[in-house]
Order: structure tokens, then C-alpha cells, then sequence
């Protein structure tokens, strides 16, 4: 394969979003063999807000959210800052190679509505159950934490609220179907293109260095920003959509993403599975109606922004600044809850257990349960997709 | 490989340039109907997800799709009813 022939297949061409999220429950593990902990970015969007209030002023040194996750360093000294700096740049060199960084600007105010307030539900129930679309869910899971259980469950029926409450009309532009008499010419600016790539290409090589040079200085750090950067490859170039994962299946009957969903993590589950065997603790959060009331709230708000917490990364970076306002949305609603910790804490999370299924199991029990679990997964997604498109048939027989 | 024109000729475009996921999905699955059996239409997007949805919803709906077209930001699908 020569030079061009790779470049168009892998760096311009999207990639098969099922190998794609399986090689991301893979990494994931690694991820937590090295770093000691799982691939997780809302905690540190708290932290930003944290930073962001620290700097008007506020004191938020006995705010008790931020005591459970904590605030000391910058993003640079921390694991989960530099890992999400990697894949910023990993998403970002991605689109700048397929040239798909192009400033697409809201086209009607109910979108930017949409953004704002879905990504303030989503941030704050992310952040009362201890985690987004990963840490309670994508990678929670594989860590045997129940609490990521509850939340997968309470996330699709929120989505399900989201993609009802999101096709209503008021949110529904109408669009005008043209008659034509030919394609419409795409306009590629070749020159753009190789600009683009170039860039690209510059930004991806120094952030590897710096990445590599931090890792013989502080192994962590410098592991954590070589993962992030392959993460954010991975997302972009797959356009991995956890949101569309649950909404999807409401909405048009498609499961790829789910079932790829699944598949990662039952792979990044026996990986986790044998760091634990090998004496690591796995990260377990509490099990209690915070898990539950934040899914619930996370996948209403998810489908209604468009985008999750990961999602809303490599598509800012696209320059989509829909996403830019999801982003924001996401870092003022973490910031709200971590505002409310210390009233709602007493009553819904801290007084719940934190139950590791591998403790409250068995070793064996835990890991089996785990697969069990995803099967049942499987099966409802099989069973849904079946259902969904005997309906839709039932449908169009009735209109004929 | 991608090429800037296509020899086939749509009957209707769906211009979702803006419009971010789910929308273009959801328009698409709504505009197919209109068509008669054998007519094709194209769909615009600059929302590279749609790349994960569009494609296969038609697919899944019964519809068949003829080229999609990956172009810097912007991406076609011609799609036959």
C-alpha cells in the first residue's frame, strides 16, 4: 500500500465505528493497568469549573464535591487533565487530516437552546452519579462497579424521554425537499485539504513528543497523554456517539453502536478483570438513587444537546459550535451539582453502599454476573431491533 | 476513491447543512416516503455522524444506497426509494 492509498483509507476515510469502539474498551483497560485509574472526563471538567470559580473569587476549598474528587495541580499535573488535552489533540489532528474542521454555525436559536440546557442536565446528572457515559457507564461497568449498572439502565429511559421531548415540533425545522435535475457539486478546496493535513500532521508529531518526553519524566502523566490522543483518534475518526447508541434505537430502530457499545466493554471487562486479580483496587462509586436520578437526567440531556460528554470534544473541535455550547453546558452543570453536593450528598448518595461486585460476588460470581448482564443487554437490543421493525412494517402495511 | 461529481442523477436533494444529529437521519427517513419507487435522493450534510446513521437507517428502512460521497466537511448520500 503506498503512501496515498494509506492516507485516504485511514486518515481521511472514516473508520468502522464496531472495531474502532472495541479497540477503545482494549485501551481502556491498559489505560487502567498503567494510570491506575479508568478512562473518565467529566470529573475533570468539575475541576475546571472548580478552577473557573477559584479565579472570580469564589472559595471553594469546603465544597465537599470537590474534597471526593479533588482539586490540587492544574490540568497539566493531572492524569485525567493531560489525558483529556490528548484527546483534544487526537480529535482535533484527526478532523484536520480528513479536512473536516469547518466553523458550522447554528442555524436556528431552538439548536442553541437545545445545547445549552441539555448539556447542564447532562453535566449535572453525569456528576451526580459519579460519572458520564464512561466512568458510570463504559468503563464503570468493566470496573464491577453497581452504581454504573444503575446508571446504564436510568440513562436509556431517560434518552427514550429525550427522543420524544426532542422530535416534538417546536424542535423540528421544517426542510423543503427540492426537486433537481442533478448532484449538487461538493466544493473541495484541494489547497485547503493539504493545509489541513499538514497542520494536522504537525500538531499530532509535537503533541507525541511532548507526550513521550513527559513519560520519562512522570511516567503517568506522559502514559495518560499518549492514550488520550489515541482515545480521541479513535472517536473522531469512528464518530463514536454514545448518545446516539441509546437514542437511536428510540428513534430510527438502529443498534450498531450499542451492540459495538457492548462488545467494548465486555473486552475491557475481563482486561480490568485480570489488573484486579493482580491485586488493583477497581474504582467503585456509591449504588445509591444519586446513580439512578443521574442517569435518568444524563440521557434525557444527552439527547437533547446531541451529544454526550465525549461526544461534544471531537465535534467542537470539527468547529460545530452547537458543540461548543453543549460543552459549556456540560462544565456549568457539573459546577452546579458540585454547587448542591453538600445538601443533596446526606440524602442520596453518601449514606448507599459502594458495592464492588466482585467483593459482594465472588471473584467469579462478579465476573460472571458482569457477562451475564451484558448478555441480557445483547438480547433487549436484539429483541428491540426485532420488535422495532415489525412495527414499522405493521405501519406501512396500514397506510397502503 | 471519492471523486467531486457523480454520474447518477438525484430527483430530490435534502439540504441538512447545519442541522445536527439526530435531524438529518430523521428528515431523511421522512422524505424517502415522498418519493415514487425508483426515484433517488440526495442528502447534504456537513454532521459527520451522519456518516453512522444515515447510511444505515435507509438501509434498515427498506431504501437503497447508491454512493455516498465524503468531501472535506461535506458529505452526500444519493439514496434510491
Amino acid at each position: 500500500m503506498n503512501w496515498h492509498n494509506f492516507k485516504q483509507q485511514y486518515l481521511v476515510r472514516f473508520w468502522s465505528p464496531v472495531p474502532a469502539v472495541i479497540a477503545a474498551g482494549i485501551l481502556s483497560a491498559f489505560y487502567f493497568g498503567i494510570t491506575g485509574t479508568f478512562w473518565a472526563v467529566t470529573g475533570e471538567f468539575t475541576r475546571w469549573g472548580g478552577h473557573a470559580l477559584r479565579w472570580l473569587g469564589v472559595d471553594v476549598s469546603h465544597w465537599g464535591y470537590f474534597q471526593v474528587i479533588g482539586l490540587q495541580g492544574t490540568p497539566l499535573t493531572r492524569i485525567d487533565g493531560v489525558m483529556i488535552l490528548g484527546m483534544f489533540v487526537g480529535c482535533f489532528s484527526a478532523a484536520l487530516w480528513a479536512n473536516n474542521v469547518k466553523l458550522r454555525l447554528p442555524q436556528h436559536r431552538i439548536r442553541v437552546f437545545q445545547a445549552i440546557v441539555g448539556g447542564i442536565i447532562a453535566g449535572f446528572g453525569a456528576r451526580l452519579a459519579m460519572g458520564c457515559n464512561l466512568a458510570a457507564f463504559f468503563t464503570g461497568i468493566p470496573q464491577f462497579s453497581l452504581h454504573a449498572w444503575f446508571f446504564a439502565i436510568a440513562t436509556a429511559i431517560g434518552s427514550l424521554a429525550g427522543a420524544k421531548v426532542s422530535l416534538l415540533p417546536i424542535f423540528r425545522i421544517p426542510v423543503q425537499l427540492q426537486k433537481v435535475s442533478s448532484a449538487q457539486p461538493l466544493n473541495q478546496h484541494a489547497s485547503r485539504a493539504r493545509r489541513h493535513f499538514r497542520i494536522g500532521m504537525l500538531l499530532f508529531i509535537a503533541f507525541v513528543l511532548w507526550a513521550v518526553a513527559k513519560a520519562f519524566d512522570v511516567p503517568k502523566l506522559g502514559y495518560a497523554a499518549l492514550f488520550g490522543l489515541v482515545f480521541g483518534l479513535i472517536i473522531e475518526r469512528a464518530q463514536v456517539c454514545f448518545t446516539s447508541a441509546f437514542r437511536d434505537l428510540w428513534i430510527t430502530g438502529r443498534t450498531q453502536m450499542a451492540k459495538a457499545i457492548i462488545a467494548g466493554m465486555a473486552v475491557g471487562t475481563i482486561g480490568v478483570y485480570s489488573y484486579v486479580q493482580l491485586g488493583m483496587d477497581p474504582k467503585i462509586f456509591w449504588a445509591g438513587p444519586n446513580a439512578v436520578i443521574g442517569g435518568l437526567l444524563f440521557g434525557f440531556g444527552i439527547v437533547l444537546a446531541g451529544g454526550c460528554e465525549t461526544g461534544w470534544m471531537y465535534r467542537a473541535v470539527e468547529g460545530q459550535v452547537h458543540f461548543w455550547l453543549v460543552g459549556l453546558g456540560n462544565i456549568i452543570g457539573s459546577t452546579l451539582l458540585a454547587l448542591a453536593w453538600d445538601d443533596l450528598a446526606p440524602v442520596l448518595v453518601v449514606n448507599f453502599d459502594k458495592v464492588n461486585l466482585l467483593q459482594a460476588l465472588g471473584p467469579q460470581g462478579g465476573l460472571l454476573t458482569t457477562y451475564i448482564m451484558l448478555g441480557v443487554f445483547l438480547a433487549l437490543v436484539l429483541y428491540w431491533e426485532k420488535y422495532f421493525f415489525a412495527r414499522e412494517a405493521r405501519k406501512t402495511l396500514q397506510t397502503i | 476513491m471519492q471523486s467531486n461529481s457523480s454520474t447518477i442523477i438525484p430527483d430530490f436533494r435534502l439540504d441538512m447543512i447545519g442541522e445536527p444529529c439526530p435531524y438529518p437521519a430523521v428528515a431523511t427517513l421522512e422524505a424517502l416516503p415522498q418519493l415514487q419507487p425508483g426515484q433517488i435522493l440526495e442528502v447534504i450534510s456537513d454532521c459527520p455522524q451522519s456518516i453512522n446513521n444515515i447510511p444505515i437507517d435507509a438501509k434498515n428502512h427498506g431504501y437503497e444506497v447508491l454512493e455516498i460521497q465524503q468531501d472535506g466537511p461535506t458529505i452526500r448520500y444519493l439514496i434510491r426509494r
